[in-house]
């Protein structure tokens, strides 16, 4: 089966450049440590425009380029997929709408009533990243004041009444989260295309529930011999409970011509990290937090910072990319060839969908689409349809 | 005190006639072509309704409201969809999207606020209500009594406010709880949406003074809302925050009177309402089923202009107008009544001054 292929949405803003934070697009930028706010989209002055027009421009340049749409992350500091998707679902043709939200968050009847809608806005191109939280004081920020698994088997709950209501006939449900008595969705809104679930989570509680619901379990990328395990497990526990389940992995990558102007990209941002940078770096290393799947990042991260090839812990893979910009810390690193490479090795390991992200996403996403995905064959052993050079 | 007119989006069906929830204007099924065979139809599945709702936003527009109002109907598309999607097509409308505090998190709900108004340039307002008929809250998962429904409303309301002006901010109260809650950064500075809330009855008019912006009410003769009004700003001044006050209303109107009754009357027959909604100006019932209104303002363009002012003149300062079907006559509204009705006030204030 091919696989899907999307890009990432960066909802947070971000600089021209993983060399230096010189330029930076959004609304909002993060230099020294800080979140600096400004006026308009570039440059500081009031110009009228908002985030919103940069990352419109981002979903037309992956729609164009032959993504299958966009996650579009969810984070405190960042606006929110529902509202982007909802605004954009005009400007947009094949983009797909990658909804990341945190279901305990929604009424689900409430929010099966928005994704049939945006079905309808859209043109049936929305889809769900399913997010149960981190935990800690965060979740309470979020006005979420349920347990870490007791958020699971709500998440689970959600989806059960989720897909009740949207069959259309009278649907009744008692949980220990939600109720419904004799809901369905109206008729209009009837005979939409369910949701595609990428599903996120890497503790037990986080399995079981993606067992049941999801159609793709999706992972940050992680050595590949430790992806390898992950992706067994999951679809041995699934099979347990006679569904099939696929995999994604949430990669950044950094691809040039050669492999030697790829690391190049590399060493200049890392030269020119500031102490900000630098202590930022110290508290990931010691932060807390009940999240799996943030500890298993950090176990694979170097103590101190002396040189960017101490990240190197797989041939075009780099630990140190959250030294660069915020979010995952591994990445992979290399020529348009070796990229597509190790992409084809993550296929043979289990991977049936990509979510890929590279920094600035506008001109990466050319990038990418132009030079990297010609190359991947994914389960097909036809040759590639060129040859870069 | 300006006025603002709103002009309302119809969620769950819009047509040339008065059955409009049973034609929805843009949608297409393969089952039931639309033609006959002799004649090419070229649209396919291409558009559905949200193009004509996207029509009817421009409209709104171009005819000179103030902004849209976009109904929660459970009956059909949701209002945030609805919204967002039409924030992005408009320039300067305000946008008022009404739902029901059952929804969920109102911090989730804050911070989805945070972008539209981020998105819109401040455009978003809220019109927050509430579901009277409890199997049909149960149909929307809400098991809430409803002696608490207002309560809900309060802290939702309280809740949002606050996440979104400030930071570290701590609630528990008995429907929402936050820790150190407050948007930062990008996210920080935003206008907090305002609060519309709407109910006929004491305990709604108190907590529209303790929470709200502008209290809705429901068409009524110009005495009754008079003395409602009274009551408002009473309670009001009781909490020393500042309330107004608006109306949600239909409008029928025509060149002449004849006219207007003529239309109304068809309105009844092609919505099965034949009898018992005609009183004076303002028909009871007539277009309650497909729009929510409770009555409907029937009169030539002068009779209907002088009625929006001289309930512009009672205090209504936010009229939520709409019409079946709603292109067509946010245009004849915004061309033939709107203009009328802002020099009367306009008049009006003058001579008060």
């Amino acid at each position: 089966m091919a696989i899907d292929v999307f890009w990432r949405i960066p909802t947070h803003g971000e600089p021209s450049s993983l060399r230096n934070k010189l330029h930076h697009r959004g609304d909002w930028s993060q230099q020294h440590g800080d979140h600096v706010v400004h006026k308009g989209l570039s440059g500081g002055h009031d110009d009228g425009f908002t985030n919103l027009d940069y990352i419109a421009e981002v979903a037309r340049a992956a729609e164009i380029s032959g993504f299958q749409g966009g996650l579009i992350p969810s984070f405190p500091m960042t606006d929110e997929p529902w509202a982007i998707s909802s605004f954009l679902a005009r400007e947009t043709s094949t983009f797909r709408f990658m909804i990341a939200f945190q279901p305990g968050f929604l009424n689900p009847v409430v929010a099966a009533r928005m994704t049939a809608s945006l079905q309808r806005a859209t043109g049936g191109r929305a889809l769900y990243n399913v997010i149960t939280g981190g935990g800690g004081p965060s979740q309470l920020w979020w006005g979420d004041v349920a347990p870490h698994d007791d958020r699971y088997a709500r998440t689970t709950e959600f989806l059960d009444v989720l897909r009740g209501v949207w069959q259309g006939e009278k649907f009744s449900y008692q949980g220990k989260f939600y109720q419904v008595e004799d809901a369905a969705l109206p008729a209009q809104l009837l005979g939409q295309e369910f949701p595609e679930i990428y599903f996120s989570g890497s503790s037990d509680a986080a399995l079981a529930s993606a067992s049941k619901h999801a159609e793709y379990y999706l992972s940050w990328l992680e050595p590949f011999d430790q992806l390898r395990e992950k992706f067994d497990r999951v679809k041995e526990r699934t099979d347990a409970l006679g569904r099939k389940i696929k995999c994604a992995v949430r990669v950044d990558i950094i691809a040039r011509r050669t492999e030697e102007e790829a690391w190049r990209e590399v060493r200049r941002g890392f030269e020119n990290l500031d102490d900000a940078a630098r202590e930022r770096y110290k508290r990931f290393t010691e932060q807390g937090g009940d999240s799996v799947g943030a500890s298993r990042q950090r176990s694979h991260a170097p103590k101190e910072l002396t040189d960017y090839r101490d990240f190197i812990i797989h041939p075009n893979v780099w630990s140190g990319l959250s030294l660069l910009r915020g979010g995952q810390t591994q990445g992979i690193v290399g020529s348009y060839e070796q990229v597509a490479e190790r992409l084809d090795d993550l296929v043979q390991l289990g991977a049936d969908a990509f979510i890929l992200a590279s920094t600035p996403h506008l001109e990466e996403a050319y990038r990418v689409g132009e030079e990297v995905l010609p190359l991947v064959r994914g389960h097909d052993n036809a040759p590639a349809l060129r040859v870069v050079r | 005190m300006s006025i603002k007119f709103f002009w309302q989006i119809p969620t769950s069906g819009d047509g040339r006639y008065a059955d409009a929830h049973k034609r929805i204007r843009g949608e297409r099924s393969d089952s039931k072509p639309y033609f006959l065979p002799g004649v090419t139809d070229p649209r396919g599945r291409r558009f559905n309704y949200f193009d004509h709702l996207h029509q009817v936003a421009k409209a709104v527009e171009l005819a000179k409201f103030d902004g849209l109002q976009v109904r929660n109907d459970p009956q059909g598309d949701e209002s945030w969809i609805v919204a967002g999607y039409l924030s992005r097509a408009t320039r300067d409308l305000i946008v008022l999207a009404e739902f029901d505090a059952a929804r969920g998190s109102a911090v989730y709900a804050a911070k989805n606020a945070v972008s539209y108004q981020r998105f819109s340039g401040g455009r978003f307002a809220w019109q927050i209500s509430t579901e009277a008929d409890e199997a049909q809250r149960r149909r929307n998962g809400d098991y809430v009594a409803a002696e608490d429904l207002n309560t809900r409303i309060e802290e939702f309301v309280i809740v949002a406010r606050h996440v979104i002006t400030e930071t570290d901010y701590d609630f528990k109260g008995r429907f929402f709880e936050v820790l150190k809650g407050g948007f930062q950064g990008p996210l920080s500075g935003q206008k907090v949406p305002p609060v519309y809330l709407s109910g006929n009855d004491e305990d709604a008019y108190a907590l529209s003074a303790r929470v709200a912006d502008v209290h809705v009410l429901d068409a009524q003769p110009l005495a009754d809302i008079r003395a409602q009004i009274e009551r408002l700003h009473e309670l009001a001044s009781a909490t020393g925050r500042p309330l107004e006050v608006g109306i949600r209303l239909d409008v029928l109107a025509r060149e002449t009177e004849e006219e207007a009754i003529y239309d109304a009357k068809r309105y009844a027959e092609q919505s099965g309402q034949s009898k018992g909604v005609a009183g004076g100006a303002l028909w009871r019932g007539l277009t309650k089923d497909s729009t929510g209104a409770s009555a409907v303002l029937v009169g030539s363009y002068q009779q209907v202009s002088e009625g929006l002012a001289a309930y512009a003149a009672v205090g209504v300062h936010h009229f939520i107008l709409g019409a079946v079907p709603s292109l067509e006559e946010a245009y004849r509204i915004g061309e033939n009544v709107l203009p009328q009705v802002r020099s009367l006030v306009a008049g009006t204030s003058q001579r008060a001054a």
